[in-house]
């Protein structure tokens, strides 16, 4: 409620000028970082297994020229084999999965069979951030050779790319009727229409991507948080379930970490497990991994968080078994999180190859879980100062 | 930009042009004028696009 | 850190004190509560001095769709008031049913519903609807004490009341809860409450005129003003929303300011009397001024206490407190966090509330529903006590503001029992979601 005033300000024009050049100061000191945010790009370096860089629109004319168009890395293999797409940043602030795949782009050549990465699927979200929740903008990742910068993003598309939300957000085709943040949320808006809401938009080029290029494999790199159920799991529907497990008893007996098998639920919809497994022939699977820092009973919203995951009072839930994760001291490191998505994926890979030799996918100079533990992230990054500038992509 | 996302863009416009107006009008309360130009903030950066 | 971000929380409050003590606004209040916890929070780099401003203007954009609403609906409502058509309707309600009590008071708690229901604020209802519903009260020989309580109990439920429940809105926002199955869920408990409220305040007649010295005590109705021309604006409102829920493939999505500008347009055109609408968008605006300003600092506030850590040490709070004790403390606990930050108390303390919640296996929308009817009480507690001093304003009541909260404390011990056995029970609830799906 306003303050009782019955005086008229003795200079009103002159405090009104104060105020209004304080205010535009703000704005201008607040919204600055915000804009450079937004369209700040983070350099890959395409290694030496990309054959070439295509655009998600080349699917589906529908985001031809749109900003929320994504970048597509493809690794051609000299023999043919299955085919794999891997996809990031549906959730920008769950950034793991995006740290694999820049790794796997820079490093990765594929000997037989075709991998189809795109680091950002949510761009919207990715160049978007989450107010009211006092993130960070970015984080830095050290390397050798100095640091690379990333953007922290968020979960739901800028309203700048799709804007106003609905009452409620109703799924294509059935129906459901979700949360109207959802519409934003490229992993509700699946399979997606060539014409619909913008993020539908997207998830249908990725849809006829798999269906025209035949895709066998498609996973979903996320984080979750360690107060959440579904976490430090592969999703999978029935028909992906037998590689999901397979694969999750190998990365436990070779490799020493855990990542359970969740079934995908028949009832939630909208989902990238549920739908491209409806939708086409693709086998999917989505890959969580805990990510401390989205927990609501942390400390700060620091870098620190971020990058290593410890926090007292997680550690404290966890001693009350109020976590759905391991946790202790040592938090839950990125360079784990990171190693679990690559290894987790490689493994599937493998697997599948291992059933079907026909279609099956090889590839070499991937880290794994115990590299990436063991050197860190920044060590499988490439320094773009000493790359061909063709070779260079901001994501 | 679709027709609808431009009514909104118009919807914004006009807010911002309604707070404005009755902070110009204002000659009593600087609780107000704080108020309206804090209310102003995030409607101009939607306006210019930043956010 | 538990000190550490303890002695920031501590500064917030102390900034938030001394800015009331100084007699600023609750607003300003709040904001001075965000700047102080930012610039402790320099201190230890969290966040870094260099980032404040950043974190101040992003934390003014998480309602800035809930402002729009807001915005649009109370122009809209404002327009059909300025019409006649409140005044209209509330003249029929007399008019019909003077003499049949219970069913005149049940009319009136429903006209106060409507506006709340649809803007998902309560104040929309005391300002839009209040001072005529108040005179028709008043004429239903009710003395103003009781006006005022049985304005404020059922403007509160309003805010509650489905389609827009800004409460549940922030929390499913918040903890990624699909913003659906609320209709009953909130819709019964409001009716039933609200019924309650106005029976056992308004059934005993106290004085009061008979039925020709009431009509004549409310405002006139303009002439040429029809059933219909109340109703066409709500029909092109109600017809847009349930236009996207019936061919949602066929109809692009045109969202609540859209809906509700359409609406206020067709409330125009079909007005017997055309009213300045620059002057009443002025003043819309105006009126609207403290509570737009409030969804700004309390965003900033939440960015702030996440930024720093205070949040998530609230958070690690609630989750720790044996659980008895936290359904018990939820009936002081959630009125006094919405007196104190309005709907900011939701996101604050509501979303972690709703994650712990969920994870011991109770139903998520149901406790929010329960938890949501319980928050609109804060707003009769000082220090915003924003719909009780309106309530108090348009009944045109002499006494103590403490002598008309008294006047509510039945109605305000049922709603506090009944939303903390909804959130016991809320599994057992379920069905409720069920039926509104």
């Amino acid at each position: 409620m306003s303050a009782p005033e019955s005086k008229p300000l003795a200079h009103p024009v002159r405090v009104k000028i104060v105020l209004a050049v304080l205010a535009a100061a703000l704005t201008v000191a607040g919204g600055v970082p915000l804009f450079k945010h937004r369209h700040f790009g983070t350099p890959f370096v395409a290694g030496p297994g990309v054959t070439k860089v295509i655009k998600l629109s080349d699917y589906s004319p529908g985001l031809k020229g749109r900003f929320v168009d994504a970048d597509v890395f493809v690794m051609e293999g000299a023999e043919p084999g299955g085919k794999a797409l891997i996809m990031a940043n549906t959730h920008a602030n769950e950034p793991a999965g995006y740290l694999a795949v820049k790794i796997l782009i820079e490093n990765a050549v594929v000997q037989k069979g075709t991998l189809y990465i795109i680091p950002t699927i949510n761009v919207s979200a990715s160049r978007n951030t989450k107010a009211g929740d006092g993130y960070p903008l970015y984080y830095d990742i050290p390397t050798d050779w100095g640091r690379v910068r990333f953007r922290m993003g968020t979960r739901d598309a800028s309203p700048l790319e799709s804007w106003p939300d609905p009452d409620v957000y109703i799924h294509y085709p059935d129906k459901q009727l979700l949360s109207y943040l959802d519409l934003r949320n490229t992993n509700r808006t699946w399979p997606g229409r060539p014409n619909g809401p913008m993020m539908e938009r997207v998830t249908y080029a990725a849809m006829e991507l798999m269906r025209k290029e035949k895709i066998d494999l498609a996973f979903d790199f996320h984080g979750a948080e360690t107060m959440f159920p579904v976490t430090n799991c592969i999703v999978a529907p029935q028909k992906s379930a037998k590689f999901a497990t397979l694969a999750s008893m190998m990365v436990k007996a070779m490799e020493g970490f855990d990542s359970h098998v969740e079934p995908s639920p028949q009832n939630f919809r909208g989902l990238s497990h549920r739908e491209i497994g409806d939708f086409s022939n693709t086998l999917p699977f989505l890959l969580e991994a805990p990510i401390p820092f989205l927990d609501q009973p942390t400390g700060p919203k620091t870098v620190k968080l971020l990058l290593d995951g410890k926090d007292p009072f997680l550690l404290s839930l966890a001693k009350k078994k109020k976590l759905f994760v391991s946790y202790d001291a040592n938090g839950w490191p990125m360079d784990k999180r990171v190693g679990q998505h690559m290894s987790t994926t490689l493994e599937i890979i493998r697997q599948f190859s291992k059933k079907t030799p026909d279609r099956a996918i090889r590839l070499s100079g991937a880290p794994k879980y115990a590299d990436l533990v063991r050197d860190g992230v920044g060590k499988y990054f490439h320094d773009p100062a000493k790359a061909e500038p063709g070779r260079i992509h901001y994501e | 930009m679709n027709v609808i996302m431009i009514f909104y863009y118009l919807i914004t416009a006009a807010l911002v042009c309604l707070l404005g107006w009755n902070l110009i009008r204002e000659k009593k309360s600087a609780n107000d004028m704080i108020l309206g130009l804090l209310v102003m903030i995030p409607l101009v950066l939607r306006l210019l696009r930043v956010k | 850190m538990t000190l550490q971000i303890g002695v920031l929380l501590l500064l917030m409050v102390a900034a938030y004190a001394v800015a009331s003590l100084k007699k600023l606004s609750v607003e300003l209040s709040i904001l001075a509560a965000a700047v102080a916890g930012g610039l402790g929070g320099a201190f230890l780099k969290t966040p870094p001095l260099g980032e404040l401003p950043r974190h101040l203007v992003e934390g003014m954009f998480p309602y800035l769709d809930v402002m729009l609403v807001f915005s649009t609906a109370t122009f809209f409502m404002a327009l059909v008031s300025e019409s006649g058509g409140v005044n209209y309707v509330v003249r029929g309600a007399i008019k019909l049913f003077y003499n049949v009590r219970v069913v005149a008071l049940l009319v009136l708690m429903i006209i106060i519903l409507i506006p709340g229901a649809l803007t998902g604020a309560g104040s929309v209802s005391i300002l839009v609807v209040g001072a005529p519903v108040a005179l028709a009260l008043k004429a239903l020989g009710i003395p103003e004490r009781k006006t005022a309580a049985i304005l404020f109990i059922v403007a509160g439920l309003a805010a509650a009341a489905p389609p827009v429940n800004i409460w549940a809105m922030i929390l499913c926002a918040g903890t990624a809860i699909p913003y659906v199955g609320f209709t009953y869920t909130l819709g019964i408990p409001v009716l039933i409450l609200g019924t309650f409220t106005v029976l056992w305040l308004g059934l005993k007649k106290e004085g009061g005129m008979d039925k020709a010295a009431a009509l004549a005590a409310l405002p006139p109705v303009p002439p040429g003003m029809k059933g219909w021309r109340v109703l066409v604006p709500f029909v092109v409102f109600f017809g847009m929303v349930i236009a996207n829920r019936t061919w949602p493939f066929a109809t692009p999505i045109f969202g609540l300011p859209l809906e509700f500008s359409a609406a206020a347009f067709t409330a125009w055109l079909v007005s017997p009397r055309k009213p300045d609408v620059l002057k009443l968008a002025l003043n819309t605006m105006k009126r609207l001024l403290p509570l737009l300003a409030t969804m700004i600092v309390v965003g900033m506030l939440q960015q702030i206490m996440t930024a720093t850590g205070v949040r998530g040490m609230i958070s690690y709070a609630v989750i720790s407190i044996p659980l008895v004790l936290l359904f018990i403390g939820l009936a002081v606990i959630i009125p006094v966090s919405e007196g104190v930050l309005t709907y900011g108390a939701a996101a604050i303390l509501g979303i972690p509330l709703i994650w712990f919640f969920d994870s011991i296996g109770l139903h998520a929308t149901v406790a929010i529903a329960g938890l949501s009817i319980l928050w609109p009480l804060g707003d009769g507690l000082p220090p915003t006590a924003l719909i009780g001093r309106l309530s108090v304003m348009v009944s045109d009541y002499k006494g103590t503001y403490w002598s008309f909260l008294r006047q509510t404390w039945v109605p305000w011990l049922v709603i506090t029992i009944t939303s903390i056995l909804m959130v016991v029970y809320s599994a057992k609830l379920s069905f409720l979601v069920k039926w509104s799906m």
